[in-house]
Order: C-alpha cells, then sequence, then structure tokens
C-alpha cells in the first residue's frame, strides 16, 4: 500500500481547481442559476417514492417544492457522479473504501466505517434540508451572491467539523 | 425542457470532474483539512467563491444569469449548520462529493449516499413540523452584505478582502504536509 503511493498522482494545487470550479460555477449561473446538490437528494427521492406511495409524496410540503427527476437538479447529481467517474478513471490514484486516518483510529473494519458514513450522511442531508441547501447550494452559492446565509452557514460548518474531527480523531501529528 | 436536463448533465460531468481532481471527494484530504493539516481544500473552497463572485458580479453587469438568495434564520441556519459540521467531520463526505466520489468507486460514499437519502426523507417527513418550529420564529429573511452596506459593489470588494485574508491565514496557520503526495 505504501510503495504504491509513492506512485500516486497528484491532486490539482487550489488555485487552478478554483479558477477551474469558479469557471464551471458562473456558466450554471448564467445557464440555470444558483447550483445545488442537497436538492438532487429529494428529486431522486422524489422520483422513487411517487411510484410507490403517490399520494404521501402528494401530501408533503418538501416533495411539492422541489422537483422530481425530470428536473436540472437531478441531472446535475447525475452528472456529478459520472464526472467523478471520469475522474477517477483518468488519474492514477489508487483509493480505499477504509481512508488512512480512519484506518489508523478505529481499525481496517468495512462495518465500522460503513455505519459511520451512513450515519454522517444522514446528519448532512437532515441538516442541509433544515437549512435549505449544502455546501454547494448555501455556502458556495449564497456566498458567491454575498447571501448572509451562505456566510453564516459556512463559517459554522467548518467550525463544527473542524471540533467534530479534533474530537473524533484526537490531536494528529501527522 | 431537455435543453435543461442536458445542461444539467454538463454541468454536473465538469462539476464531478474538478471536484474528483482537487481532492475533495478524498475523505481522508477533507479529514486532514479539518484537522487542519491539509489546507488544500478550505483555499480551494474560499478561493473558488471569491473567483465565483468576481464572475457573477460580471455576469449581473452584463445583465445575464439567474439568483436566489437563501433567506437566514438564525436558528434553523445555525443549528442546521452544527448537524451538518457534525457529519461533515464524521464521514468526510458534503451532499455533492458524496455523488462524485460514488462515481470513482468508493464503496464507504456509497453508504453515506443511502445515509443522505434516509436523512432527507426523514426531514422531509417532518418538515411541516420543524420549519414553523425552528425556522420561521428566526427568519430575518433574504438578506445580503449589499443590503447592510447599502453599495453592491463596495460589498463584493470587502467580502472579497476578507476572504483574501482568511486564505492567506489558512496557509500559515494549517501544517500543510501533505502537498508532498
Amino acid at each position: 500500500m505504501d510503495q504504491h503511493q509513492l506512485k500516486n498522482n497528484r491532486y490539482w494545487n487550489w488555485l487552478p481547481a478554483a479558477f477551474a470550479l469558479a469557471g464551471v460555477i458562473v456558466f450554471i449561473f448564467a445557464t440555470f442559476g444558483p447550483p445545488a446538490s442537497s436538492s438532487g437528494f429529494v428529486s431522486t427521492l422524489k422520483g422513487a417514492l411517487s411510484n410507490v406511495v403517490p399520494d404521501y409524496v402528494q401530501s408533503k410540503v418538501h416533495y411539492r417544492i422541489i422537483p422530481g427527476p425530470g428536473s436540472w437538479l437531478f441531472t446535475f447529481i447525475l452528472g456529478m457522479a459520472i464526472g467523478g467517474f471520469i475522474g477517477g478513471r483518468t488519474l492514477k490514484r489508487s483509493i480505499t473504501d477504509v481512508p488512512s486516518l480512519w484506518r489508523r483510529r478505529f481499525g481496517d473494519s468495512q462495518i465500522t466505517r460503513y455505519t459511520a458514513t451512513f450515519l454522517g450522511g444522514f446528519l448532512i442531508l437532515f441538516a442541509s434540508r433544515l437549512a435549505g441547501g449544502c455546501t454547494l447550494g448555501l455556502f458556495i452559492s449564497g456566498s458567491t451572491q454575498l447571501a448572509l446565509s451562505g456566510l453564516y452557514f459556512g463559517v459554522l460548518i467548518f467550525g463544527f467539523a473542524m471540533l467534530t474531527a479534533r474530537l473524533i480523531y484526537g490531536k494528529e501529528e501527522k | 425542457m431537455i435543453d435543461k436536463l442536458l445542461l444539467g448533465l454538463f454541468s454536473g460531468i465538469a462539476f464531478g470532474f474538478v471536484i474528483q481532481r482537487s481532492g475533495a471527494t478524498d475523505p481522508d484530504r477533507m479529514t486532514r483539512s479539518h484537522l487542519m493539516i491539509d489546507a488544500n481544500i478550505p483555499q480551494f473552497m474560499l478561493a473558488t467563491v471569491a473567483l465565483s463572485a468576481v464572475g457573477l458580479f460580471g455576469l449581473q453587469t452584463a445583465g445575464i444569469g439567474h439568483t436566489v438568495i437563501l433567506p437566514i434564520s438564525l436558528v434553523a441556519t445555525g443549528l442546521a449548520a452544527a448537524i451538518f459540521g457534525i457529519g461533515w467531520g464524521l464521514c468526510g463526505y458534503c451532499p455533492g462529493t458524496t455523488w462524485a466520489a460514488v462515481g470513482e468507486g468508493r464503496l464507504d460514499a456509497v453508504f453515506a449516499l443511502v445515509g443522505g437519502m434516509a436523512g432527507a426523507a426523514v426531514f422531509a417527513h417532518l418538515h411541516e413540523r420543524l420549519i414553523p418550529l425552528l425556522y420561521d420564529p428566526t427568519n430575518m429573511g433574504r438578506l445580503t452584505v449589499p443590503d447592510l452596506i447599502g453599495n453592491h459593489f463596495l460589498a463584493l470588494v470587502i467580502v472579497l478582502f476578507i476572504i483574501c485574508i482568511i486564505i492567506y491565514l489558512i496557509g500559515r496557520i494549517w501544517k500543510n504536509d501533505s502537498t508532498t503526495d
């Protein structure tokens, strides 16, 4: 594993990466509006649940205010998965299902890691839907529009994530 | 209609590719950012905001584009940010990076995605109860920095200046030992 990592390709540095992503975001503002990704989860759910319990979906405000799978929001998150796929295929870099910092702290049990990411995923989506957006839809989109909601959310998510990581992983020296 | 869907798909592919290349889909990298031993991701996110804000200002000057300002609710937005931060610190994924990381082939991201679906479904079920309770009482409306300052351009300059200072400080304070890998 370790000699494998020496051959890993490097990720892009933050500044060229920021120019690239800002280009994509400005394109999205010009052709659609503020980009968002947590709403895409609701779109997917709406599509899935409409086949099973259509009356329930009709009765809930949250599904009424977010469009279903026939929408920009849905094709955008689908595209994100495709973009991640293309990125992964074209970058020589090993990936692990249990990240190395996690393994050092909790061992290499996949069950433990998957339980934690399930719980983490639950929390970030529950919270995003309460706030009306996530890292992209509220922090990045909001702050780009100089909205107080986005700046306020951004400061707090970084603060709480840093605190949580500190508590979970302890003080990491390397 | 089909144009909109194709635009969304194209935008998503470009977005997913760039966040994969920046390392944001790597939960190990994200955790290192939170532990203040890798400065790249927070600097990347902040620089993206700054550059996008300049680009959006350009669009607005040219009369193009579409903006939607989300309201700020002191309690709901703050509480949501706290819950979000705990989840983000725990798993190293945020909603957007989850999709790109699944595409990249990370199995732990698949569980984050399924957990996210469950979290969104639970919130959607409780929306009618939680929004009047947590969101509405302290909803201060769709406020922006230009609303406070009274001048759009000046507000942009101030926000950009503050972001640049934070990017500089992150570069100084974070240990950044992973620029070699």
